[in-house]
């Protein structure tokens, strides 16, 4: 059927399957073509008794029924969604735990830890030769002798450094698992109750110093 | 007989909530998790109590037997270390008290107990408590008096530094500071009295207002951590 050409009023009522009158061979050849070709064309978009609703459903469910390996899961590339925020604080995340479990120095030196806003960092020294272990014991540590285990320098002189709280600190030193001794270069050194004698220190915001 | 079990239940709920009870319980709890004997955790947890019911703080109460515990110390002498502590506690508390004020606060009164133990007159305890410009501050300023006691200052002049630096308007942090100040000076030779009046001038040798006029040879405390960077160059023997 040619673009230009118009169907008469009977080739229109023909195509509407209401013949009344004479159609002239062309336009009944050209109107039978139409039809049938906007028939088919309807059968393939219109499948019978189903909507398209139904169709992709059908596609779904059956793609997830399909058996795939698990490994074939882990192999094939994935599409992960990611918040933006969860970038730093996993990083941190690992940080702490670098810091926590992975950066233990040698000789027994406790794991590095950062000092917090009103925390700061103090060094307590002793001077013994002849021991072989010397541990920090304070009321920062509940008086637990294992939790501080200094480390030896050179000309016997033992070494730690550690975050205090800012505040004041009552300690002693634990000389090979058994000898408590007090700090000589404490700020103060007080009867501890028990027939010893506790240093005490007093840690301002910018440090301690001792003589 | 509903009726009955709703009050039981409304009476144990109750007595649960109650601070005293929860506070024991408390105690109970950190004794035993640091492994002191059931009888001196009872024993200590009966004295805590005592102190509840007084309005004391039971912290100290509870370190004190801890650190006993940890150097070994026989259970029954503990025990009276923490029966004698809780008396300084009451002292201390009637010292904040003075001769009239609301419930103290448990860190003052623990730091009252401690300077008190120093030889701060519980008098003087009541000054730095009146000169404080908040309830909390009177704590630091308390130990930072006592500590400066044990430095060798006069207790008189150790409270008149701590005073004049609250009216000066230094923080709680930087009180903490003086006993540092005072070692500093100390190293360069100066004696107590020399340290306190120093300090009580609050000139380039003493604490000065607001930052603080550290002398030079104070190093900062906010160092490196273990290892890293330049060491705290403060001697030791």
């Amino acid at each position: 059927m040619n673009d230009d050409r118009r169907f008469t009023a009977e080739a229109h009522t023909y195509l509407d399957g209401a013949q009344t009158g004479p159609v002239s061979e062309a336009d009944r050849s050209d109107a039978d073509r139409l039809r049938s070709a906007v028939e088919a064309y309807s059968a393939r978009i219109a499948a019978p008794g189903r909507s398209l609703t139904d169709a992709v459903m059908e596609r779904v469910e059956r793609r997830g029924k399909s058996k795939q390996p698990v490994w074939r899961w882990v192999f094939e590339p994935q599409p992960i969604r990611l918040r933006p925020i969860w970038a730093p604080m996993m990083a941190a995340l690992l940080l702490v735990l670098w810091l926590a479990v992975g950066n233990r120095g040698p000789e027994g030196t406790p794991p590095l830890v950062m000092a917090g806003a009103d925390t700061v960092f103090v060094q307590f020294r002793l001077v013994a030769p002849e021991a072989s272990a010397v541990s920090l014991v304070g009321s920062f540590s509940d008086w637990q002798s294992d939790q501080y285990t200094m480390g030896r320098e050179d000309g016997g002189v033992w070494s730690l450094t550690l975050p205090l709280a800012i505040g004041e600190h009552q300690y002693q030193f634990v000389v090979d698992g058994q000898r408590w001794v007090p700090d000589p270069t404490a700020h103060a050194q007080v009867d501890d109750g028990f027939g010893g004698t506790n240093s005490v220190i007093v840690v301002g915001p910018r440090g301690v110093v001792r003589s | 007989m509903n009726t009955i079990r709703h009050l039981s239940l409304a009476t144990l709920l109750v007595t649960l909530a109650t601070p005293g009870w929860s506070q024991q319980a408390d105690v109970r709890g950190t004794l035993e998790a640091r492994g002191l004997p059931a009888q001196l955790v009872a024993d200590v947890t009966a004295v805590a109590a005592e102190a509840t019911a007084q309005g004391l703080p039971t912290d100290p109460l509870v370190d004190k037997a801890i650190e006993g515990w940890a150097k070994q110390v026989p259970a029954p002498r503990i025990l009276v270390v923490v029966r004698q502590f809780r008396l300084h506690l009451f002292d201390a508390r009637q010292a904040v008290v003075g001769d009239g004020g609301g419930e103290p606060l448990g860190m003052v009164v623990s730091a009252a107990a401690e300077a008190m133990g120093r030889g701060i007159t519980a008098e003087q305890v009541g000054t730095v408590v009146r000169a404080a410009h908040r309830p909390e501050s009177s704590a630091p300023g308390l130990r930072v008096a006592a500590a400066l006691t044990a430095q060798g200052l006069s207790s008189d002049q150790a409270v008149a530094v701590v005073i004049e630096a609250m009216q000066r308007g230094q923080t709680d942090a930087q009180l903490l500071d003086l006993p540092s100040v005072a070692r500093a000076m100390h190293a360069r030779g100066l004696g107590p009295a020399q340290i306190g009046q120093q300090m009580m001038g609050g000139g380039a040798q003493g604490i000065g207002r607001g930052l603080g006029a550290r002398p030079p040879d104070v190093p900062p405390g906010l160092g490196p951590p273990p290892g890293k960077g330049k060491q705290n160059p403060s001697k030791r023997p």
